[in-house]
């Protein structure tokens, strides 16, 4: 296997995505650990540039680090913030055995399922201009199940707002 | 050049070469950021019927920045004790660096343009957005509730306004039909400056980037009589230099991504003046873009912060969707572009 640009950079890249989320389990702080998280995020978009796939990249960074990761950081810094994990259970020597098994199994289905499969030859002209072919799949092959995304969006936004506006009135109610 | 480059293998010298390229152009972004510095403060000055800065350096007092950096890189590196440290420390990396990820899109000329990204404007925005967990870390690390509101509201802010940001460079998109910067600034040498097609969302993407850069009318995050200077409270030394820095380095990306969209790039505003290069005409732009914000700076009373989110969502948001809908009701009907 010869040594490329992409290669190199694709290890450091996994390194950094399973670093964050290792650092994820095992640190003790929940500020740290979404930090952590962002790192894991921030590298998986990074994997997506090395498949040429940068819309999805620059979305990935723009919903997950820029927004999902900050609503977790607003959420805990307005709660619990001080809560700290209170280190691993102790658990016996059979819940150890049973959790390396499951580790070993799920080591062994990936392997045998990733190592001899293969997607075909991919298209040669992915790359170029992805933007605007997601953009022409979307309204002409898929239109309607992104339209019923759009539609559990308008659900949930309102499911959001009538939440909120119960809230106000049980406090009004208190007063 | 670039694009050879990327394709060759890699080796220790083509590592050595972009290293070379990034911390040439990492120099030539902090010269930028010393002169910007003392340029705001002569503006200031100038407007405020003082002098601004004239012992050091000459009678323009050229060195004064120089001199202010040194300083506060030679100060004690103070951490305080009650402060989380890890996160301490790498709160102000992680605000710097994506101001320095973010210019590499941006084409200065036809040639200089370290990546042509056709995602580029929206690269822009996305990384632009990791500087907020920095902001965000900083204020929380700094376990003071000062720099926790002044953090606090950084993010809202910067939340808030990336939407009309974002809705008003879709104007844009949509009459060019891409979002590759070059692309656009190509766009706009046979249908003329993008201000003319688009001066709503002009207005609107200025005053949304105001915004994220924190500055005047929008600096309530730090606005140093109410909060204490905000999220960077606890921070002295070098590692406030680099919020400063990140801020800076925003400001030149800001600026010039505000000529690529709205002023053509490096392209001549007539014809018969395209003998003078490109550099010069996206410097003289870049000198004009940023006066502005200085002056904004010298005339503007800062807002309060309720009336900030409220502007952002109900009045710059509608607006930006409705020039979206105007855009495209004019690219369709009237089939200019």
């Amino acid at each position: 296997m010869t040594v490329s640009g992409e290669f190199i950079a694709f290890l450091a890249l996994a390194l950094v995505a399973i670093i964050g989320g290792v650092l994820l389990l095992n640190l003790k702080k929940v500020v740290h650990m979404v930090v952590a998280l962002v790192f894991t995020f921030l590298s998986i978009a990074g994997i997506y540039v090395l498949l040429s796939a940068e819309f999805l990249a620059v979305v990935q960074i723009l919903v997950y680090s820029g927004a999902i990761s900050i609503i977790m950081l607003f959420g805990i810094m307005l709660t619990k913030h001080n809560d700290e994990d209170e280190g691993d259970s102790k658990g016996g020597g059979w819940r150890k055995a049973f959790l390396f098994l499951g580790v070993l199994a799920f080591g062994a289905v990936f392997y045998i399922g990733i190592y001899n499969l293969d997607f075909g030859s991919a298209p040669a002209a992915l790359h170029e201009n992805n933007p605007e072919q997601i953009g022409i799949e979307l309204y002409s092959k898929y239109v309607i199940p992104f339209e019923l995304m759009s539609v559990l969006l308008l659900v949930a936004f309102v499911g959001a707002i009538v939440l909120s506006r119960n809230d106000e009135k049980e406090e009004a109610d208190k007063e | 050049m670039v694009q050879d480059l990327l394709h060759s293998s890699p080796s220790l010298l083509n590592f050595g070469i972009f290293f070379a390229m990034a911390l040439a152009f990492l120099f030539v972004i902090l010269g930028f950021v010393t002169y910007a510095i003392l340029a705001e403060r002569k503006v200031l000055g100038f407007m405020q019927g003082r002098i601004g800065p004239n012992h050091l350096g000459g009678r323009w007092g050229l060195l004064q920045t120089v001199a202010d950096v040194l300083k506060l890189l030679v100060k004690e590196d103070l951490i305080p004790k009650a402060s989380d440290r890890p996160m301490f420390i790498i709160a102000p990396v992680i605000a710097f660096a994506p101001a320095f990820v973010v210019v590499a899109t941006i084409p200065f000329t036809e040639n200089l343009q370290f990546a042509d990204l056709n995602v580029g404007l929206l690269y822009y925005i996305a990384i632009s957005g990791i500087t907020i967990i920095g902001t965000l870390m900083a204020a929380w690390a700094s376990n003071n509730k000062y720099s926790l509101l002044g953090g606090m509201r950084a993010t809202a802010q910067m939340v808030s306004y990336e939407i009309p940001l974002v809705m008003a460079g879709l104007g844009i998109v949509l009459l060019t039909g891409s979002m590759n910067l070059n692309d656009i600034v190509l766009a706009q040498q046979e249908s003329g400056w993008f201000i003319l097609w688009q001066p709503v969302a002009f207005v609107v993407f200025f005053i949304a980037a105001m915004a994220e850069l924190y500055r005047v009318p929008f600096d309530l995050a730090e606005a140093e009589n109410e909060l204490v200077a905000g999220f960077h409270t606890e921070y002295s030394g070098f590692r406030w230099a680099m919020f400063m820095l990140a801020e800076y380095v925003y400001m030149f990306a800001m600026s010039a991504l505000i000529i690529v969209l709205f002023f053509g790039g490096w392209l001549p505003p007539f014809e018969f003046l395209s003998f003078i290069p490109g550099a010069v005409w996206f410097g003289l732009k870049f000198a004009v873009v940023t006066y502005v914000l200085y002056w904004f700076r010298a005339t503007f009373p800062r807002m309060r912060p309720d009336q900030l989110m409220e502007f952002a969502w109900k009045i710059l948001l509608p607006v930006a969707l409705a020039n979206i809908f105007l855009t495209a009701l004019l690219k369709e009907l009237l089939n200019i572009f």
